[in-house]
């Protein structure tokens, strides 16, 4: 059996002596499309910056294996370049830094990681086109300074956007789905789809089902209170919608 | 009765009452002997105690010759090199720019030690009588050349009624300990369109005093641009006087400072007349154990109704030893304006860090995209590109300068 692509152990974390996440475990495979569904405030988006690398975070107890080296040790940046990526909850406005330029930085920096040569305008602006036609990004909205002005739903567009030009091999998805309408959550959704593949394993954070009715997970974990309860196929999504959250609590609480 | 007594004069002081001395300036010599060097006791000086900071004055310069390439280099700019305080050849002036010299002090005399001492001791002033719609940049390249010398450099802009204009003028030179005192009058005439940017970059164990003085007569519009990012010791002082209706200007500048550094501007607007607006925003980015001030008094006189202003003051500190000071204040004796003030001042957001680093962009380089996009609002303010570029590049070697 290959080297699970990431391998959480015991995960204890804590943020202002108060503890998140209290134990996590989860494997995923390559290849393999994981939803994690759980109520707001029961540690969803901690995990993801853990993951990502925010040192906001005590981990005061277990491991995260990333093809199998210690993700715990890279700084957020090498996590990227390693393959990391996550498509923020709430992504961040950053006035003064035109996106064009930001995407180039982003894109050349984990090029150069690799040790590949930058890549040339031309090949840049290629790349931006294919993927903002894909995911319906307006120019307009790439001429503005990074997430300024977007809307809600603007800015998760613009998430996946990234990710399509960075081509992670692993791809961690907050909540895009809030903020987004049928058509807009139909359009990130195809975008996401055509980026799944034997090589690359995700990731995908809700706490409603609909997205997973256009993201169709391999396994559905549910999270409460800070770790996994319960682990199913894609019907657990759908279970979870039909009874609530409330009966899992119970389980937790067994 | 009210007698003070005397004070212990410093080297500068001595020095300074001297040089008066040698050009016949009796009453400001005496100044000088009774009151020396303003100390943190002036309003004005508080964060800038000259008595302090100013440990000699070298001697007053003699005419030198500019050496070598300007500092920068502004594409398709008319530039009139003015060495060591006088004006040399400035070959055929465009269409709508009189290149002359001016007798006498450029700026109103006003109580402060500083601007009289450029009154008393300059020689020459350049002039510069400008009309219609001025197409090439103007660059008045001040040098401060020779061995450490006090220099005296001053310009007097009158900007014609509906005229435009760009004006930038910077200050390098020698690399010698000078004190440059640099005095602007601006002038703008109904309906004129200025901009007006004055860089220092003079070498960085000077010390320079920039004094700006904007005249703005009705419906003229001004873009003044300050950036303090040369000399160990570098203070600017705007002053502008709102005197016609209708009137707007924007006041922009930035201070950089890193190790010993200190870098100072203090702003002392007057809308002086009803229906005038006006923006300010000053930036300071500091490291190392540098200092950045900034004062911003803005009045508004009893008869100035519908005045609008809004001062902003930023400040971005890199280091745990940087210091930042920033005091705006807003002075109003009438009743129906609109006017406020903000500051903020803080290290490079973490959060935002984070986003970038989280695309795989390494914390350093995260930091100066940061950084930069902290300046970028005042570099992009200049509309003209080949100005702005420079402002640009003067501020992308300061980022990549090791401290
Ligand atoms: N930086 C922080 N400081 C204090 N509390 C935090 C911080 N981040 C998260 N929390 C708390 O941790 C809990 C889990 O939050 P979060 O991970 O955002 O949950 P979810 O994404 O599942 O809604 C919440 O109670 C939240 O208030
Ligand atoms: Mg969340």
């Amino acid at each position: 059996m290959s080297t699970p692509m990431l391998e959480i152990k015991n995960l204890h974390v804590r943020v202002e002596d108060q503890e998140i996440l209290k134990g996590v475990n989860l494997t995923l495979n390559r290849g393999e499309v994981h939803a994690v569904m759980g109520r707001n405030g029961s540690g969803k988006s901690t995990l993801s910056y853990v993951l990502a690398g925010k040192d906001d975070y005590e981990i005061t107890d277990g491991e995260i294996l990333f093809n199998g080296e210690d993700l715990l040790e890279m700084e957020p940046d090498e996590r990227a370049a390693a393959g990391v990526f996550l498509a923020f909850q709430y992504p961040i406005e950053i006035p003064g830094v035109a996106t064009m330029t930001f995407l180039k930085a982003a894109m050349n920096a984990q090029r150069k990681s690799r040790g590949e040569g930058e890549l040339s305008t031309p090949e840049f602006m290629k790349a931006v086109k294919e993927a903002a036609s894909l995911l319906e990004v307006k120019q307009d909205m790439l001429k503005r300074p990074l997430n300024v002005g977007f809307s809600g739903g603007e800015k998760k567009r613009a998430e996946i956007l990234q990710m399509a030009l960075l081509a992670p091999q692993l791809c961690i998805l907050d909540e895009t789905d809030s903020g987004l309408d049928i058509d807009a959550l139909k359009v990130v959704s195809e975008g996401v789809n055509k980026l799944r593949g034997p090589d690359r394993t995700m990731l995908v954070i809700t706490h409603y089902q609909r997205l997973l009715n256009h993201i169709v997970p391999d396994v559905v974990h549910v999270f409460s209170d800070g770790r996994v309860v319960e682990t199913g196929g894609k019907e657990l999504a759908l279970e979870l919608e039909a009874k609530g959250y409330a009966d899992f609590d119970a389980e937790t609480a067994a | 009765m009210n007698i003070q007594a005397p004070i212990r004069l410093s080297a500068a002081e001595e020095s300074l009452a001297s040089q008066l001395d040698s050009v016949g300036a009796e009453g400001l010599a005496t100044l000088v002997r009774d009151k020396g060097l303003p100390t943190r006791r002036v309003e004005s000086y508080h964060y800038t105690d000259l008595k302090m900071l100013l440990n000699d004055v070298p001697p007053l310069a003699s005419a030198a010759q500019a050496g070598g390439a300007p500092a920068t280099d502004i594409a398709g700019a008319y530039r009139i090199v003015v060495a060591n305080g006088i004006v040399q050849n400035s070959g055929t002036a465009p269409a709508g720019i009189a290149v002359g010299t001016v007798e006498g002090p450029v700026m109103a005399s006003r109580d402060d030690l500083i601007v009289s001492l450029n009154g008393a001791l300059g020689k020459q002033a350049l002039g510069l009588d400008l009309t219609g719609d001025v197409d090439p940049v103007i660059h008045v390249d001040h040098r401060f050349e020779g061995a450490a010398a006090h220099v005296l450099s001053r310009t007097r802009i009158a900007v014609a009624a509906g005229a435009k204009a760009t004006i930038i003028e910077t200050v390098s030179g020698s690399d010698a300990a000078h004190l440059g005192n640099l005095a602007t009058h601006v002038s703008l005439g109904e309906g004129a369109e200025v901009t007006h940017i004055v860089v220092d970059m003079s070498a960085l164990q000077a010390r320079q005093f920039s004094n700006l003085e904007y005249r703005i007569e009705a419906n003229a519009k001004l873009k003044s641009v300050m950036i303090n990012a040369g000399a160990a010791l570098a203070r600017a002082q705007v002053f502008a006087d709102f005197v016609g209706e209708g009137a707007h200007s924007d006041f922009l500048g930035l201070n950089v400072a890193d190790t010993d550094e200190h870098r100072d501007i203090t702003l002392d607007i007057s809308h002086a007349v009803p229906n005038t607006t006006s923006t300010e925003l000053y930036k300071q980015i500091v490291r190392g154990r540098g200092k950045g001030v900034f004062q911003g008094k803005i009045t508004v006189v009893k008869d100035a109704q519908k005045t609008d202003a809004k001062m902003m003051t930023q400040g971005l500190m890199l280091s745990d030893e940087a210091e930042i000071l920033a005091k705006p204040e807003l002075v109003i004796y009438a009743d129906d304006v609109v006017c406020g003030h903000g500051a903020t001042c803080g290290d490079l957001d973490e959060t935002s860090l984070f986003y970038l680093m989280s695309r795989g962009i390494p914390r350093a380089d995260a930091e100066v995209m940061l950084i930069r996009a902290f300046l970028a609002e005042i570099v992009d303010a200049v509309e003209n590109e080949s100005v702005s570029e420079v402002l640009t590049d003067i501020v992308e070697r300061w980022l990549s300068k090791d401290v």
